[in-house]
């Protein structure tokens, strides 16, 4: 039942990123990168565009982050997720073409890309995504992720030090207790 | 340096350093910042059930033990990392023992055999192929057909069982089932008295009165959480409820854990026992205290031989008391009588068991609180005698094909098991570990632990019981043995096809208008299909008064010896799991090593202390064993307890302290059983060692720590009584602590400590309490708490946030009669002595009233302990996670058992108990997501989750409808050391102890 409705969504999401394709005006254009080297953040196994994908062809996050307002992990999309769409997506440029055979090739050889991790806390620390998502909605991934959408690698925006995690519960009168966040 | 204008302070210098790469890293690496570089690798297809960060809880089964406990495995990110009761099980009602939370230790265990092995010419041990297993043991089948081929299993009521038996028929060969601590006596006396080998089950939980002869049904006997859950609901004291407290009497020559929870010991001389049984029935017949059904007619020549007045003599008990214990048995109208363990294990055991059935048969609990019908499946486990059969056929060369599954009998029986080994042609064994059994082997073909595989079991009759793979193989060379046997046997298929099968049977009789796919799912979903089995009326047996239950005197030496079964290692098979190593034996709160319990009267006689050598030298073996001195024995009786003294085994268990079973014959007894008391001399040796005790060290208190009431000052408290609160501010101190109080209450007003906040807090009955410890490993599997080892426990550097304090009771001449055990955690005082001694605020006051420890904060003073009264904190004196470290305590792949939700602390951090603080917060996240406040009972911390008594009770002192708002007002409550105005959330319930 969801795997169908999942398939649906998918297909219909992959006729509108077709469509996409003839710019549409108002909608934010991912640009051309050609110097990827320049690109701030960490290069990745696959130059996977969360600005294409997020900010132009506006694919909700939990679209691929599917846990993040019911788990504390918002959950890193299987390869599955990805092929869902590339089945029939494969690129309309060169550059573009060669990125989404890898997604396919790794399909194919059953061997998933290993990520370079961004965000990461510290083992003694607890961040449960989906209260933050709860109370802050969810739109609210930009608050600390920075504008993925207009990123065509993503880096890390905030620091993630405790400081920061207080400013933030201080502004909106949450908890400020130790063992919300460490246990 | 410090004073030119160039100079740079230390301040400074780590600010600047703190920019540079290598400054970078070495600050990371002190845990400050993320790893520098993590991998995240998603899946190529998500599990369907899964989702990151949350825990799935599938419903399995336990297999730790026969009894068949239903499981809730949790799996986190596809690894089980810890197990609780099942709630729809009605055997365990949703709690578990010890051993069966110290099962991820063995799925984990880093002593596993990973994969098939054959016995190589040097004598060691060569990786093969499956299909080269296969086909081996094919060749070997045909050769051995007709040369005696036997399959030899431990009590598995199951499928598998089933299968083998198939596949023995087919092939001509004999399944042989072995127990170490086998039920022979109990079939042989229930078939004595009503002609039935059945064992029945037995309803404690509605008895008035309750009589062990030496069973250990809160330990060790047939299905203790079981019993352990019934009892506590007839034992515990309960002022609202008519005739609470059914009294518990415990016969037996030494005190096991179900002994030191009795109201009452009696020291009857061993074996004794029947007798004894035999002349309170003789009082209840002919005082005619009960109405005693018409057939016991036939008795009269049987109890007319056993009056009080002539067993006296044979038991060395008073008459009065024998004549007593009769009248308030019978008086009780609903007296349940047990005999097992220890009295089941001697030579005349079936007659014990046959004379206390009769004291059942003529008090009317027959049929009422035994009951035959609903009977345990250990009744189906082959007989020792059977078993001594094969012994004897393997030496003679008649066995020229052995298979052994679930079973370890060159450990149990080390020498005559042993040596016939090496007369069987070829060995193969399906163990997971390579134990003493697989030692010996031939041929290794390594089965999957019971949590990653397929299997049934039926504990007791209407029960079928399901046990589903909750995680991929840990090893994936290790295979399931069903899968093995049918390849071997040529049948296509999988082991789950198989059981599927045959749960199509089950169907057609519970499954009314269900699919099968429906059917199925339900069970696996529920642990499987619950049903009732019909009870059936017993009669008395003909051969029922011709019953002879007196005692043979022992032979072989002076002294009698008892070997008894350890309460959590077993007959050794707990011995490899560091949780159950570490875990203090309830009674003699010795971990990591065997005694022989002696009587101070006899260690004053040979000139004795604890921890010198006494050789102890049987007919058919000797040990070395150190001494634990002790009341709760009988001074003519030595006792030795099972589990340790591993020759392999893996780490934990090998050459660890020594074997009991060397002590005993492998000869079957009269009744086709083994007996595990004999005669032997005792030498001291001289040699002395430390052993490992928490008794009385410097983590338990003897004062104010435990409270009793007699049951008639109990039963007299009024709602408004308080004998217990007396102590809480002594006049003196009075001013100042109203004084620390308003301060406090200023703070009380500040930030986050405004409002209206929970205060968590526990209420521990010590009326349910047994001691029994199986919250001891709940918090170790919970929390993550190291095992240390034995050099270090030692030091006294052990982790248990939680621990038992047991306290001996003792009447008015000074002998135990049972004891009080209180579980001892952080108390989260709401004026903790603890907090303000801490110079960084690693240790503070939560808002919700926790004593909070912050290990990130942390830099080990350890001023926190020293202030604290309970001396319930923990100090890593070294870093136990570390990766091949001295004091690794989750070598790979047991690290894999470690919860997620909690932070493994490294060296120099201050630990303890915070009422499983990160199931709080899992509580309240998920509440929030549903717009809801957290319900009661809601959150359960680890310990309350697993007590098979229900002793301890988790929730919101501030919440007037809470369960445990109500216990702390109980009269019965009081605070340990509340004198010293610590303010504890955890309240005990004063144990009440009914002989007055």
């Amino acid at each position: 039942m969801t795997k169908t409705v999942a398939v649906w969504l998918c297909l219909a999401l992959s006729a509108a990123a077709l469509s996409a394709q003839t710019p549409t005006p108002g909608r934010y254009q991912a640009p051309v990168v050609s110097d990827t080297g320049g690109l701030k953040g960490p290069r990745q196994p696959i130059f996977f565009r969360h600005d294409i994908h997020a900010g132009q062809d506006q694919i909700p996050c939990m679209y691929c982050h599917a846990t993040v307002a019911v788990a504390s992990e918002p959950g890193i999309p299987a390869l599955q997720t990805c092929i869902g769409c590339h089945q029939l997506i494969s690129g309309s440029t060169p550059s573009h073409q060669a990125e989404i055979k890898k997604v396919r090739d790794a399909w194919r050889e059953r061997k998933a890309p290993e990520w370079t991790r961004i965000h990461a806390l510290p083992g003694f620390v607890r961040f449960p995504h989906q209260r933050h998502i709860k109370a802050l909605g969810t739109q609210a991934c930009t608050k600390c992720h920075g504008d993925v959408q207009t990123m065509p690698q993503v880096y890390q925006v905030s620091t993630l030090r405790m400081g920061w995690c207080v400013s933030c519960h201080q502004q909106n009168k949450v908890s400020r207790d130790c063992t919300v966040c460490h246990y | 340096m410090t004073d030119g204008p160039n100079s740079i302070d230390r301040r400074r210098f780590l600010k600047v350093l703190g920019v540079t790469g290598a400054g970078a890293a070495a600050i990371s690496a002190c845990g400050i910042g993320p790893e520098p570089t993590e991998k995240l690798i998603p899946y190529l297809i998500p599990p369907e059930d899964q989702i990151p960060g949350t825990a799935t809880y599938y419903a399995s089964t336990c297999r730790e033990c026969a009894a068949g406990c239903g499981i809730h495995v949790r799996v986190r990110e596809g690894r089980a990392v810890k197990i609780e009761g099942n709630p729809e099980s009605p055997i365990n009602s949703g709690r578990l023992c010890a051993r069966g939370q110290a099962a991820p230790q063995g799925v984990y265990n880093p002593d596993r055999v990973t994969g098939p092995m054959v016995r190589n010419t040097a004598g060691g041990f060569d990786s093969i192929t499956w299909d080269d297993a296969i086909s081996r043991v094919q060749g070997k089948l045909t050769a051995a057909r007709g040369h005696g081929i036997v399959f030899l299993t431990g009590a598995d009521a199951s499928s598998f069982g089933d299968l083998v038996d198939d596949w023995m028929r087919q092939v001509g060969g004999r399944r042989v089932s072995y127990e170490a601590f086998g039920f022979d006596a109990l079939r042989a006396g229930n078939r004595l008295a009503f002609g039935t080998a059945a064992v029945p089950s037995y309803d404690f939980a509605n008895a008035k009165y309750v009589l062990s002869f030496g069973a250990d049904f809160l330990d060790t006997w047939l299905s203790p959480v079981s019993f352990q859950n019934g009892f506590s609901r007839a034992h515990a004291f309960d002022g609202s409820r008519d005739g609470s407290m059914a009294k518990f009497v415990f016969v037996g020559p030494r005190m096991s854990l179900t002994g030191m929870n009795a109201d009452e010991w009696v020291a009857a001389l061993p074996g004794t026992e029947g007798v004894l049984a035999l002349a309170m029935a003789q009082v209840i017949v002919s005082r005619r205290l009960a109405a005693v059904p018409t057939d016991a007619g036939r008795l009269a020549a049987l109890l007319a031989d056993h009056t009080p007045a002539k067993v006296a003599a044979i038991t060395g008990l008073d008459e009065k008391l024998i004549v007593r214990l009769a009248t308030e048995f019978a008086a009780a109208k609903g007296g349940l009588a047990v005999a097992g363990g220890m009295a089941a294990q001697y030579a005349n055991g079936a007659d014990i068991v046959a004379a206390v059935n009769i004291l059942n048969y003529v008090a009317g609990a027959v049929g009422k609180l035994v009951k035959f019908g609903p009977d345990l499946a250990v009744g189906e486990t082959g007989t020792f005698s059977d078993f001594a059969r094969l012994t004897a056929d393997m030496a003679g060369g008649r066995v020229a094909l052995l298979f052994v599954h679930g079973t370890n009998p060159a450990h149990s029986l080390p020498g005559a098991f042993t040596q016939g080994l090496a007369k069987v042609g070829y060995k193969v064994s399906f163990a997971s570990f390579m134990d003493e059994t697989a030692a010996a082997a031939d041929l290794i073909l390594p089965d999957l632990h019971p949590l990653e595989q397929w299997n049934d079991s039926r504990p007791r009759a209407g029960i079928y019981a399901l046990q589903q793979p909750t995680m991929q193989p840990v090893f994936p060379e290790t295979r399931q043995s069903g899968d093995v046997v049918l390849k071997i046997m040529g049948r296509p298929g999988t082991y789950r096809d198989h059981l599927q099968g045959r749960w199509r049977e089950l169907q057609r009789r519970f499954g009314a208008g269900k699919s099968f796919e429906q059917f199925w799912m339900d069970a696996l979903q529920h642990g499987g299909v619950y049903g009732d089995a019909p009870a059936r009326p017993v009669r008395l047996a003909e051969g029922a008064s011709r019953i002879a239950p007196a005692p043979a005197a022992p032979t072989g030496g002076d002294q009698t010896v008892v070997v008894f079964p350890h309460p959590v290692l077993h007959d050794g098979r707990g011995a490899n799991k560091p949780w159950l190593q570490e875990l203090p034996d309830p009674v003699s709160k010795i971990a990591w090593h065997g005694w022989v319990e002696v009587h101070p009267e006899t260690a004053k006689r040979w000139d004795l202390a604890t921890g010198d050598f006494l050789l102890l030298k049987s007919a058919f073996g000797a040990v070395k064993a150190p001494v634990w001195i002790t009341a709760s024995v009988r001074p003519d009786v030595l006792a030795v307890p099972t589990g340790h003294g591993h020759a392999a085994y893996g780490r934990y268990a090998k050459d660890r302290s020594f074997n009991a079973f060397e002590l005993l014959g492998a000869d079957a007894n009269a009744y086709g059983g083994r007996t595990f008391a004999v005669g032997a001399t005792a030498t001291k040796t001289g040699e002395h060692r430390k052993i490992v005790t928490t008794e009385g060290s410097a983590r338990e208190r003897g004062e104010g720590s435990v409270e009793t009431l007699t049951l008639a000052r109990a039963k007299s408290l009024g709602a408004a009584d308080h004998p217990f609160h007396h102590e809480e501010t002594p006049e003196y101190a009075k001013e100042s602590v109203e004084w620390w109080g308003e301060r406090q209450f200023e703070q009380a007003e500040l930030g986050n400590y405004a409002g209206e906040q929970p205060r968590w807090g526990l209420a521990v009955d010590l009326s349910k309490c047994t001691g029994c410890s199986a919250c001891v490993t709940a918090c170790y599997a919970e929390n993550n708490l190291a095992t240390v080892g034995e050099e270090l426990m030692m030091r006294g550097r052990e982790m248990s946030w939680l621990r038992l304090e047991r306290y001996w009771l003792t009447d008015a001449e000074g002998h135990p009669q049972g004891a009080v055990n209180s579980p001892m955690m952080c108390q989260q005082c709401g004026n903790a002595p603890c907090e303000p001694v801490c110079p960084v605020y690693a240790a503070y006051h939560t808002p919700d009233g926790l004593n909070g420890q912050v290990y990130n904060r942390c830099v080990g003073t350890r001023y926190c302990s020293n202030n604290c009264p309970y001396k319930v904190r923990y100090f890593n004196w070294y870093n136990y996670a570390e990766r091949g470290g001295e004091w690794e305590a989750w070598p790979e792949p047991l690290s894999m058992l470690l919860n997620p939700d909690v932070t493994v602390r490294e060296r120099g951090v201050m630990e303890k108990c915070t009422f499983c603080v990160q199931r709080i917060r899992g509580a309240q996240n998920k509440a929030r997501l549903e717009d809801r406040n957290v319900r009661d009972g809601e959150i359960v911390p680890a310990c309350a989750q697993s007590c098979p008594s229900e002793a301890i009770v988790f929730g919101d002192l501030h919440d007037r409808n809470s369960e445990v708002y109500k216990l702390a007002g109980n009269p019965r409550g009081y605070h340990v050391l509340a004198g010293l105005n610590t303010k504890p959330a955890v309240t005990y319930l004063a144990r009440v102890v009914s002989n007055g």
